[in-house]
């Protein structure tokens, strides 16, 4: 039981560590909550399927597609939706929460309510120290979300897109000065953090099929996350994730699988009453 | 504009609403009940979102713990309707005086945050309960007053938005009120002047909560059955597109959106299954390029001072 | 907030007008139907559609009833107790239905009921399970299509025992039709000898290896699943990947979701030697009526059908068109009265309800079920012994 919750925890952990990268980012540099993040996630899955199943493209492909798709999907709607509301909480999450159920109900008039599988990278299962069997796809997406993250720190940290997008978050106005143009910064992060989602919806669809309504709780653990973390903080999102991860995963195996969602939002709530700037966070809203 | 006149006004529009149960069938009935049920979500929703800034998620939630107390206390305790409603009131109070108390020093993405996480733990301990709640089963409760009888539960809904409107009115006309509004034009301006800023949000959430724990009551046992759907988020979307389209931070804008979109949402079901998505993106197009709303006359939303550092 | 006084009153006249354009009387007879056309059962939704489509030209073809044509209202209930019941009801008061037929969802249907049984409308439930439907006994309400107490001790148990198998495991999604279906099967299995454990899961949980690894410590030869939609096709893939299964055969303890286009690519491989029940079969079939469905479905929608669900809306229509016919009338009372005497020819048999009060048998016809097992993507019948194609393999 033990090993299996341990595991468990850790692929959990990675994936929610992706999608909350996402949301941290796009709070980072533009202070919005994208509420419809998981429908981004899910649309990323819905394209996977589209090209690897139903056009038979590489996975590969596929999924690259996927995720740039997303990306570009990401910039329409910050440019016709988003772009308004900047410096205005209330308002950003009055739209991004309608958008969210506009878009989970076009998904249902365009992909139908059957859960959608695009096709799995590897087969099978490996029985890990001979203890237990684990899918196999459940390791690739650990691999594979693994990878993105590092992937996504080096974008951030090591090179010039990252130096601009850690200014602006750090001081906006200074950053316009030296000449950084903010509205076009924030465009493409806003893309940037749909990617993400993408990303982990691309690497996480083929172990758990998407239907029109599956982002929802994506979101709520990736917002949690990024409380748990501290607002804007990478490394929070990662340790977060795993945190999370780590305690549904046990709290299921041992206190009741039908609680498993649970601690994840008594963590939000505690973390919010004890040490709202969360385990990583420099400053408070 | 005066309190008489308030006053006048609503008894008088209240009055002609009495007439309603005599000239409109069952169906339509049903529509004015709904929405009635809407305005007192929308109007009560309105006070913190509209005069406090403070986007809630967990108004629907609350709607649902005064109707599951008064659910559960009335099949299982066998208490009558009226004091379960009662009770769910006060306990949809009580708890939303917790919940502001908690996270309101915070404000902003944090306050929406916390209710989401509020909203979400409550859904999952009523649908893991069940030999309580029944779960997503529903749980079948008994009318206000029995036999039950529609035009009686009109009657009942309308005294219940009469008191939701009134209790609005005189907050957002009293002290307390215009301390709102100082919070919300500037919130450490109004600090300075000595508001108590936290004190002023949490009070304004509290009495939110319990109307929203009346409207769920009420709407409840009109229903007679009880599901995980009342505390969702799908009807917290659909009070806060009431209340953004009417026109947030207006008296009137949530009632006339409650009406405005419970009639539309009739009209546009007889087109087949996607009429949540056509009533989405007339809300989100509102949202967008009217953010007033219909009322047209609120003020802008939140200045973008006290976001940015 | 200038003037609240202009818009209350603007507000009251709108709704007054708005309210007061009705839809006009057609010249039909209207049936309602109810049942999820969103949310996570949609795809009843969608073999209802086309069973409503066949079933509506199939009658208007022989002339409708009473001189007219029949005319199906189809409102979504979206699978949830509080939508259905206000749908219910406004097939009911705006669309002036004769009779109300459909439903899939038990949670939901049992909010139905009430409705028609406080507004007297006769209302026929097609393919909800749960016992207290009919075990209510309301004069208003029949069911033509199974009881969780009949699948279980007609057809599961008598699988169960007649498969031999020592040791089983219940997992039931917390619905009134899988609590309901789960309580009966362990007294089922009690009755019979059969070691056994239970476990309660969410209906839309994606993540079944905790669960798993839990029946895996348990080892049994069967599993009954009682988890209706995606959450099966998660749960086999699942129990394929951690080795539970093949050694462990498990039970789609509902059927369709075994059916539904995209089973196989959710499970892949792990889908062979899954078992369901079902009321169809691909190959069999039960009456000519059965055969002359699938022509007209093959025709209409040039694809075989696969989800039973298209035939039992069909045949509840043609029962409710049946009871106006031989009625004579479109009043409930008469309607009830000829609902009692039914003796009709559907796809699945002859129908024909209970008439004894006091159990779940009161206004119910039991079609007949099968339980059938994927081998090598075939289906093959291997219960009961005298419709069976096959044997059980392991």
């Amino acid at each position: 039981m033990l090993p299996m919750a341990l595991m468990n925890g850790l692929v959990m952990g990675v994936i929610y560590a992706l999608a909350a990268l996402g949301v941290s980012l796009v709070v980072g540099i533009m202070n919005v909550i994208n509420f419809a993040h998981g429908e981004f996630y899910i649309l990323a899955g819905y394209f996977s399927y589209l090209f690897a199943d139903t056009l038979g493209l590489n996975p590969i492909l596929s999924m690259s597609l996927a995720v740039g798709m997303v990306f570009l999907f990401g910039i329409v709607i910050e440019y016709t939706i988003i772009r308004p509301t900047y410096g205005n909480h209330m308002y950003s999450l009055i739209l991004t929460f309608i958008l969210s159920i506009v878009l989970q109900n076009a998904y249902l008039l365009i992909f139908g309510p059957y859960p959608k599988k695009p096709p799995g990278w590897v087969k099978g299962a490996t029985n890990i120290f001979g203890d237990f069997c684990y899918g196999n796809q459940r390791l690739a997406a650990l691999a594979a979300g693994t990878v993105l993250i590092v992937a996504v720190f080096l974008l951030i940290k090591k090179t010039w897109f990252g130096r601009m997008i850690r200014a602006a978050s750090q001081d906006r106005e200074m950053a316009e000065l030296n000449g950084v143009n903010t509205a076009l910064l924030n465009t493409f992060s806003f893309g940037l953090g749909c990617a993400l989602a993408a990303a982990a919806g691309v690497v996480l669809a083929p172990v758990f099929p998407v239907t029109p309504t599956s982002g929802v709780p994506v979101a709520l653990t990736a917002f949690v996350v990024v409380v748990l973390g501290g607002m804007g903080s990478m490394w929070g999102c990662v340790i977060g994730g795993l945190i999370l991860g780590l305690v549904e995963n046990l709290g299921a195996a041992f206190i009741s699988t039908g609680y498993k969602h649970l601690f994840g939002f008594i963590i939000l709530i505690v973390v919010l009453a004890v040490k709202p700037s969360g385990l990583f966070g420099s400053r408070e809203t | 504009m005066s309190y008489k006149r308030f006053y006048v006004i609503l008894f008088l529009a209240s009055g002609l609403f009495c007439l309603l149960p005599l000239v409109l069938d069952l169906y339509r009935l049903h529509v004015v009940i709904v929405s009635l049920f809407y305005v007192m979500m929308a109007a009560s929703w309105n006070l913190i979102a509209g005069y406090t800034g403070q986007v809630s998620f967990a108004h629907a939630a609350f709607a649902g713990i005064g109707a599951y107390t008064s659910g559960i206390l009335t099949v299982k305790a066998g208490m009558t309707s009226w004091l379960g409603v009662a009770t769910g009131t006060l306990t949809a109070g009580v708890t939303g005086l917790g919940v502001g108390f908690l996270c309101l020093r915070m404000g902003g993405i944090y306050l929406s945050l916390t209710t989401l996480g509020f909203s979400e733990i409550l859904r999952i301990i009523i649908t893991n309960e069940y030999d309580i709640t029944r779960g997503t089963m529903g749980l079948q409760i008994p009318p206000m007053i029995a036999p039950y009888s529609k035009a009686v539960h009109f009657f009942i809904l309308l005294a219940g938005t009469l008191l939701t409107l009134i209790v609005v009115y005189k907050i957002i006309h009293s002290n307390m009120g215009l301390n709102f509004r100082a919070v919300q034009n500037d919130e450490r301006a109004a600090r300075s002047l000595g508001v108590n800023v936290i004190r002023v949000r949490v009070l304004a959430f509290a009495v939110s909560s319990a109307l929203a724990g009346l409207a769920g009551a009420i709407y409840g046992h009109y229903l007679m059955l009880i599901t995980p759907e009342i505390p969702s988020l799908d009807l917290q979307f659909f009070v806060l597109s009431m209340a953004v389209i009417g026109g947030l931070g207006s008296f009137a804008g949530p009632i006339i959106g409650s009406f405005a979109l419970t009639i539309l949402s009739e009209y546009i079901r007889a087109y087949g299954e996607y009429h949540v998505l056509v009533f989405g993106l007339v809300a989100l197009a509102m949202a967008r390029f009217a953010p007033q709303g219909i009322m047209g006359l609120a003020r802008q939303f939140m200045p973008a001072s006290g976001v940015r550092q | 907030m200038k003037n609240p006084k202009v818009k209350l009153l603007f507000l009251l006249f709108t709704s007054a007008v708005i309210l007061a354009v009705g839809p006009a009387w057609a010249n039909t007879v209207k049936v309602g139907v109810v049942g999820p056309r969103t949310g996570g059962a949609a795809a009843t939704g969608q073999a209802f559609d086309e069973g409503i489509k066949l079933a509506i030209n199939y009658i208007n073809n022989k002339g409708g009833v009473l001189g007219k044509k029949l005319e199906v209202v189809f409102e979504d209930t979206a699978g949830a107790p509080d939508k259905a019941a206000s749908g219910f009801e406004r097939l009911v008061t705006r669309d002036k239905v004769v009779m109300v037929v459909g439903e899939s969802h038990s949670s939901a249907a049992l909010a139905e009921i009430e409705v028609a049984n406080r507004m007297k409308v006769p209302f026929i439930v097609a393919e909800a399970w749960a016992d207290p439907i009919t075990a209510k006994n309301y004069e208003y309400v029949f069911r033509a299509g199974p009881s969780n107490s009949g699948v279980v001790n007609e057809t599961i148990a008598k699988w169960v025992a007649h498969a031999g198998f020592k040791k089983a495991y219940i997992v039931a999604e917390n619905s009134d039709w899988g609590l309901g279906i789960a309580e009966l099967t362990e007294k089922a299995l009690i009755a019979l000898g059969v070691k056994y454990e239970k476990l309660t899961t969410e209906r839309k949980s994606q993540d079944h290896y905790t669960e798993l690894t839990k029946i895996k410590e348990f080892a049994p030869e069967v599993i009954l699943a009682y988890v209706y939609g995606d959450g099966l096709h998660f749960f086999v893939a699942q129990a394929g990947e951690l080795k539970v299964s093949p050694r462990a055969v498990i039970l789609d303890g509902a059927g369709p979701p075994s059916l539904w286009p995209d089973f196989w690519k959710n499970v892949g491989e792990y889908g062979n030697l899954e078992t369901f029940v079902s009321s169809m079969h691909e190959k069999v079939e039960l009456t000519p009526l059965a055969a002359e469905f699938r022509t007209m479905y093959e025709k209409e929608f040039g694809k075989s059908p696969t989800d039973y669900k298209s035939r039992s809306i069909f045949d509840a229509i043609l029962i409710a068109a049946d009871a106006v016919k031989r009625a004579g009338c479109t009043d409930a009372d008469s309607l009830v009265k000829a609902l009692k005497k039914t003796e009709l020819e559907g796809t699945r048999g002859i129908i024909k309800f209970g008439t004894t009060p006091g159990g779940p048998e009161y206004h119910q016809w039991m079609p007949p079920m099968l339980i059938i097992q994927w081998q090598d993507r075939n289906q093959v019948v291997i219960y009961p012994p005298k419709a069976a194609t096959g044997t059980l393999k392991r």
